[in-house]
């Protein structure tokens, strides 16, 4: 009896510190949000160098930040380091008043950082991807500690989109290296340190990357304590830690949306991708010459039962390069389909003698399942007006290195899809369809040359009126929708997965993750 | 002893200058290089920046002088810099992998070692038993099933259904670091790298073992009396064992390949998922510097193999 007695006492005794310890555990992580945010196309795994970034900026826009950022709808662009900025009626003048803001170090923000900021972004040697966008830049002055005013030698309309991915970095710490060896400075993912609302503590090799609170943040003490950015192979390893409790967001591919469609543990975070989606005809192949045979393939390909069946309605089609509906003018050309007049237009052109029912190699980086079957089904749209597209899926070093050079060889790719980054700037797409960019000069890939493409492009770039810049890429999308240097499909959403115990979460699936104004600040999580 | 050792080691090196040239090569004939894996087809990048990274990264020199000169480093012990994180020396970066592969692919191996020895010897015994014969159709599921779809089963039941085991990772991200949390991250993986193992050396046992127990002097001993048990460990099992010893050596390469997907699916920070990672961006110097330690350590085990072999089995004579 008493060793029973006794028995049981140690029993309690033993279960008391197993009872308590998971409640003190649940505190400490109550603060905390763990997240793939460098999951998926606007990730840039294992890199903390936001000079050579060119994806990433959800997670870097945590601790450092832009002078300038997208508000969260990327419509647009708004101050962030800088409290305002103007622009010079001429647009070759740019003046941001800055904010007081600090480092995590404690020492202040000034005029000087941004303009040694500015300084390292516009010098190649240090490795940054942004050099040849500030090319334009002809001088950085600091008339006093609070006000930077660039000057540029010609107006650029994208200079504000660029800037919003020039993360301010602290003079004081990095000053003393040299411009060569920054990139291989220890700096990055060791000690680090910004202005934004958390910063780093710590990363643990392809494992996770932690950041603490920032306490003393200028738009107030950040409701979550830690913030934890775990690397995951593939958005399926993510979904996985997303399920067992792990994570509690991340990105995922439009096919994994619907499994968490009617589930009350998560939300589901939608949004625009401005990305947008085309096959595009290798101009340097006799085949497409004949605009008849580019419109036969617009109006074989059923897009809407695709971005039904297949996307699940989330993606809009597209008749030029953008679906902003300030974008597009009157009276586009839908391309609604139609197959019987494609083998029409084809029997016009003589496909028969063009090439008939030879193979066309169909070119793609694009690898996921849902590519493979949208890729599987505009096979077997054209099969039926009689174009024979055999569809080739590679990497995306091995899509580059075929596309990208300079002797290309037409054979591998008479035909490629792929999308182009079309927003929130809408002279993204220059780059992808004016003849000057053909490679090795730009991503021209398609090799289109459309004397009237390039004019429109021209004209929309160097327009200084931004009143009338939308109105220059309506003429753009005319001509697209004209002349077909690819046949558009669309443009899809891309989505996020979070917890529903996350409060006031802020995430959109922008290009490059970003920076745009998430407000980590404000990110809560319930018990 | 030690001579034939040298001399193995000076085959070896000779066998990794090899190795090194047949790497580099193969990788120069992968369409892509470090520069277009950078780049973002969605959001190109300005072909002047393109071709600065090139240059900086000495990716525009001839190629015999490229590799001359990394042979140069490599020999002196500096194998260059990873290209995707400029700021790590591919020297550390590789060595600061092997700690966790080892350990991942040496639980594997023990589990297997153990699995297999023990499954393998209750086979032969009870040879044709329902228990024999279910344990060989799960030991031929094991060898023909890869270790990538082990592995997603596996990730599936275990963390995704059950929640019992973590999805991934080695230690919980931003707890203090304790051994049984290293234990439950290194549970599963580990037991789902030593299946197709484990599978090989239970068959192998079994019939190894049943060669011996057929043996004129299993037999002899049985004639005088000796106890069924002690006939099994005594007698037939260390002669069984033999096979067995030259078999793990030779499994440790499949155990690499292995522990290749287990860990760019658990995302195990060991060797495995580095060169993952690095062919995945073309990161040229992390796959040779990863390649060049993966040879040195197959050349090392397959002469502690033949090694040991010697020692376990006096009528073999090294050298």
């Amino acid at each position: 009896m008493r060793r029973a007695y006794r028995l049981s006492v140690i029993a309690l005794a033993a279960m008391l510190p197993t009872t308590a310890i998971p409640a003190l555990v649940g505190q400490a992580r109550a603060a905390t949000l763990s997240g793939g945010f460098d999951v998926g196309p606007g990730g840039f795994q294992g890199n903390f160098n936001p000079l050579a970034a060119t994806a990433g900026f959800t997670w870097l826009s945590i601790y450092y930040e832009p002078l300038v950022a997208y508000d969260e709808k990327l419509q647009k662009v708004v101050g962030e380091l800088a409290s305002s900025y103007e622009v010079s009626p001429d647009q070759k003048t740019y003046t941001f008043k800055l904010t007081n803001a600090k480092w995590h170090d404690g020492q202040a923000f000034t005029a000087k950082d941004a303009k040694f900021t500015i300084g390292l972004a516009m010098n190649a040697k240090t490795g940054s991807v942004l050099a040849a966008r500030l090319q334009s830049i002809s001088s950085v002055e600091t008339p006093d500690e609070h006000t930077v005013v660039v000057k540029l030698s010609a107006p650029t309309g994208s200079f504000l989109d660029t800037m919003t991915k020039v993360m301010m970095l602290p003079e004081h710490a990095l000053s003393s290296i040299p411009a060569d060896q920054l990139a291989k400075s220890t700096w990055w993912s060791t000690t680090p340190i910004g202005t934004g609302p958390f910063k780093f503590t710590k990363y643990v090799s392809d494992q996770y990357v932690e950041l603490a609170a920032n306490t003393e943040y200028r738009a107030g003490k950040p409701a979550l304590e830690r913030i934890i950015n775990r690397y995951f192979a593939n958005p399926a390893a993510a979904i996985a830690a997303l399920r067992s409790g792990e994570i509690q967001f991340t990105y995922v591919d439009s096919n994994d949306v619907p499994t968490f469609k009617d589930d009350k543990n998560f939300k589901v975070i939608e949004g625009d991708s401005f990305v947008v989606n085309y096959l595009g005809f290798n101009h340097d192949s006799p085949i497409w010459k004949d605009p008849r045979v580019r419109k036969a393939v617009m109006y074989a390909i059923n897009r809407d039962a695709i971005i039904k069946s297949l996307y699940g309605g989330a993606a809009k089609p597209a008749n030029c390069a953008y679906v902003a509906e300030q974008l597009i003018p009157k009276g586009v050309d839908g391309y609604a389909y139609d197959p019987a007049k494609a083998k029409q237009l084809l029997t016009e052109a003589g496909w028969d003698q063009i090439n008939g029912s030879k193979p066309i190699t169909l070119l793609t980086y694009y690898t996921t399942p849902l590519a493979t079957n949208v890729l599987a089904a505009v096979q077997a749209m054209l099969a039926q007006v009689g174009i024979n597209v055999v569809p080739r899926a590679v990497d995306a070093p091995t899509y580059n290195s075929i596309v990208l050079n300079a002797k290309p060889d037409v054979a591998q790719f008479q035909m490629v899809y792929a999308g182009l980054q079309n927003g929130p700037d809408a002279g993204s797409i220059n780059v992808g369809l004016n003849e000057s960019q053909i490679p090795p000069a730009g991503a021209n890939v398609v090799r289109a040359r459309m004397p009237d493409l390039s004019a429109a492009l021209n004209a929309a770039l160097t327009e200084t009126d931004s009143s009338k810049r939308d109105g220059r890429y309506q003429d753009v999308c005319k001509v697209m929708n004209t002349n077909l240097p690819w046949a558009t499909l669309w443009v899809a959403k891309r989505y996020g997965i979070v917890s529903s115990k996350v409060k006031d979460f802020v995430w959109t699936p922008a290009p490059g993750g970003g920076p745009y104004q998430a407000n980590p600040q404000k990110w809560s999580i319930a018990e | 002893m030690l001579r034939y050792s040298l001399r193995r080691l000076a085959i070896g090196a000779g066998m990794l200058i090899a190795l090194s040239m047949l790497i580099f090569l193969l990788l120069r004939l992968t369409p892509g290089d470090p520069i277009d894996a950078y780049i973002d087809p969605n959001v190109p990048m300005s072909p002047t920046d393109l071709a600065n990274l090139r240059r900086s990264l000495g990716l525009d020199q001839p190629l015999p002088l490229q590799y001359l000169g990394w042979l140069q480093n490599a020999l002196t012990g500096n194998l260059g810099y990873s290209i995707k994180r400029l700021d790590q020396p591919v020297l550390s970066l590789v060595l600061s992998r092997i700690g966790p592969t080892v350990l991942l692919m040496g639980s594997a191996l023990v589990i297997a070692i153990i699995a297999g020895i023990a499954v393998g010897v209750f086979s032969a015994v009870r040879r044709n038993s329902l228990a024999d014969l279910s344990f060989s159709v799960f030991a031929l599921a094991g060898i023909s099933s890869p270790a990538f779809l082990s592995a997603l089963i596996g990730l599936y039941v275990f963390s995704v259904r059950l929640h019992w085991m973590p999805s991934g990772g080695m230690l919980t991200p931003g707890e203090e670091f304790s051994i049984g949390d290293l234990i439950h991250h290194l549970i599963l993986p580990a037991a789902l790298l030593s299946i197709a193992q484990a599978a090989l050396i239970t068959r192998y046992m079994r019939a190894s073992l049943l060669e011996v127990l057929n043996q004129d002097y299993v037999r002899t001993a049985r004639a005088k009396g000796v106890k069924e048990f002690w006939v099994i460990t005594k007698h037939a099992l260390r002669n069984a064992l033999l096979p067995i010893v030259t078999l793990i050596g030779s499994t440790v390469g499949l155990a690499i390949g292995g522990a290749i997907f287990i860990e760019s699916v658990f995302n195990w920070p060991g060797m495995g998922l580095l060169l993952v990672n690095a062919v995945e961006t073309r990161d040229y110097p992390v796959i040779m510097g990863a390649t060049l330690v993966i040879g040195i350590c197959v050349i090392i085990v397959n002469l502690l193999t033949d090694i040991t072999y010697a020692v376990v089995d006096p009528r073999i004579k090294v050298g």
